[in-house]
């Protein structure tokens, strides 16, 4: 477990040398409070704020944590110092998880900090639901660790930085994009263009359950669930559409992508 | 201390090392020598447990595969590659933690490799000689009982190489026992005891400088300079016990003899002309080397 801490600090101690932390804070600050303030021109409460803000909470957060992840074991092994660090007495699967909990700790950090400090902004000019708005932070920091998994998947299993980078690049277009237009496609395909006219329109269950399976869409349902929205109300979602399920898709996801980040970098050789 | 026994490791079609077996003993400085691609980097890799591979590799008895063997390995990298954000300071903590050392010590190593004065300097700024004296810092952490120093003075000026053997030499006094893979032969065998030679994946040749030169039967030359070269010097020296050969090269004479014979052969040549100066050539490793390989191919 020491050692786990050490490598998950020495993760945190290096991208906050580097300035992240207070960059990447600053994108969550400045984001919340242009949009409570700037889209309506008077200060939103922090429901309607969030409301505002999904597209690109959803946007930034995916991809600041692919570029924090994503090099982290082929960079290493590029650099030489993954060798170095192997030398020790440290297993991989303790070099994974730790490494997981540094990056996760560090956009943690400035996700609390980016949209608390816009929290407490906003509170003292328009209405905060305390408890919803912790639940969008916690269930952002969530959303944050399920892509950061799906990043050192990607280091531990591709051999170059540069691969690394192009297949993190093709799985944001494809949770951001592509995903929704394969399923749109189908729907589409099976039942006509007429089929969206309807006010009030259910799709079947296996375009649901497709659905939440993109940490993008779990992540919006997560939210739009928990949090009352009142745009959102005129979307009707099936049961299962809850948040319980949605976090359980983004653990599911970042079980799996470290499970196989662990497999992939013990086959690994240095 | 190290056992190696039929290490193979194949990458794609390629076999960089071919079932090779060699013992370390406790205390001993060994050495892997050869030609680029020979397989000695792989061989060190393997037995970090780096690379997967093929056959056994033991540590004072124990699976090289084993994290809790490398509390005693310090490793040497030929490639330096530190935390560029932390300081020197806090690259050393972290290995400390890493090995389970006392963080204490982290700043009198920093000291004994001269780098007390840069301790809390950013290492992104470090030039190669002061990564390289940290990386000689890293790997003393914990007093290690086996160092594995891969290309120690790879890209180092020549007072940093030189600080780096006598720092080697250092160690080796305390009884550290050290596996090192170089190319520069001169600096092998200033410090080694014993050396295998590698070439194609395979050990062509090991055991101690002094044996392997004895087997290839490698003599000891003698350069002599003398006042006046005389016509028939040659027949003359040619003629002395313990001459195996003999010839004259710009101003000197050449001869390659027995080791026993050197205080007779100056001796005698002294009888008939004047000698201004002379120096013995021991058998080199390099001359050892470049035999072994070719001889192999």
């Amino acid at each position: 477990m020491n050692k786990i801490l050490a490598i998950a600090k020495k993760e945190f101690m290096d991208n906050w040398r580097n300035k992240w932390i207070i960059a990447i804070s600053s994108i969550f600050l400045i984001l919340t409070v242009i949009t409570s303030y700037f889209s309506s021109g008077k200060w939103e409460d922090v429901n309607t704020t969030i409301s505002g803000m999904m597209m690109w909470v959803v946007i930034l957060i995916s991809i600041i944590s692919l570029m924090l992840g994503y090099a982290t074991i082929v960079g290493e092994c590029e650099r030489g110092s993954l060798a170095l660090l192997l030398s020790n007495p440290v297993s991989r699967e303790e070099i994974i998880i730790g490494k997981f909990l540094g990056l996760g700790s560090v956009i943690a950090t400035t996700l609390i900090a980016g949209f608390g400090i816009a929290g407490i902004v906003i509170g003292i000019k328009a209405e905060v639901n305390i408890i919803e708005y912790l639940s969008f932070i916690g269930a952002s920091i969530l959303f944050a660790l399920t892509y950061i998994a799906v990043a050192i998947f990607f280091s531990s299993f591709l051999k170059r930085r540069s691969t690394a980078i192009g297949a993190t690049i093709f799985i944001w277009f494809l949770f951001s994009i592509i995903w929704d237009m394969i399923l749109m496609g189908l729907l589409i395909i099976k039942y006509g263009i007429k089929f969206f006219e309807k006010m009030e329109w259910m799709a079947p269950h296996w375009y649901y359950v497709a659905a939440i399976i993109n940490p993008n869409e779990a992540f919006g349902i997560f939210v739009t669930t928990t949090i009352k929205m009142d745009r959102m109300q005129i979307i009707k979602f099936p049961s299962y559409y809850n948040p319980y399920v949605a976090s359980m898709v983004l653990l599911l996801w970042i079980i799996t992508s470290l499970s196989l980040a662990i497999y992939f970098f013990k086959k690994r050789d240095i | 201390m190290i056992q190696v026994n039929n290490l193979g490791k194949i990458y794609g079609n390629v076999i960089a090392v071919d079932k090779i077996s060699f013992k370390v003993k406790k205390g001993e400085t060994f050495a892997l020598l050869g030609p680029n691609g020979a397989g000695k980097t792989t061989t060190i890799k393997a037995i970090l447990g780096l690379i997967n591979y093929e056959g056994e590799i033991k540590i004072d008895g124990i699976d090289a595969r084993c994290k809790e063997v490398k509390k005693h390995i310090g490793y040497l990298p030929e490639t330096v590659s530190f935390y560029d954000n932390l300081t020197a300071l806090q690259n050393m903590h972290f290995f400390a933690e890493l090995k389970g050392v006392e963080k204490e010590k982290c700043f009198s190593l920093l000291k004994e490799v001269g780098l007390g004065g840069d301790a809390n300097r950013r290492v992104g700024g470090f030039s190669k000689g002061m990564l390289q004296r940290l990386n000689l810092a890293q790997c003393m952490l914990g007093s290690p009982k086996l160092l594995i120093l891969d290309e120690p003075t790879s890209g180092l000026d020549a007072l940093g190489a030189w600080e780096i053997r006598n720092k080697i030499k250092e160690l080796k006094k305390k009884g550290i026992t050290i596996l090192l893979s170089s190319h520069i032969l001169s600096e092998v065998q200033e410090v080694s005891d014993r050396v295998a030679i590698l070439n194609r994946g395979k050990i062509i040749a090991i055991d101690s400088v002094e044996n392997l030169s004895k087997k290839l039967d490698i003599q000891p030359k003698l350069k002599i300079k003398i006042m006046k070269m005389k016509e028939n010097i040659l027949d003359y020296v040619k003629k002395i016990e313990g001459v195996k050969n003999a010839k004259i090269v710009e101003n000197f004479l050449e001869i390659t003899c027995n080791e026993e014979a050197k205080a007779n052969i100056i001796n005698e040549i002294g009888k008939i002309v004047k000698i201004i100066d002379f120096k013995t050539i021991e058998p080199s490793l390099e001359e050892i080397f470049i035999r072994m390989v070719k001889k192999d191919e």
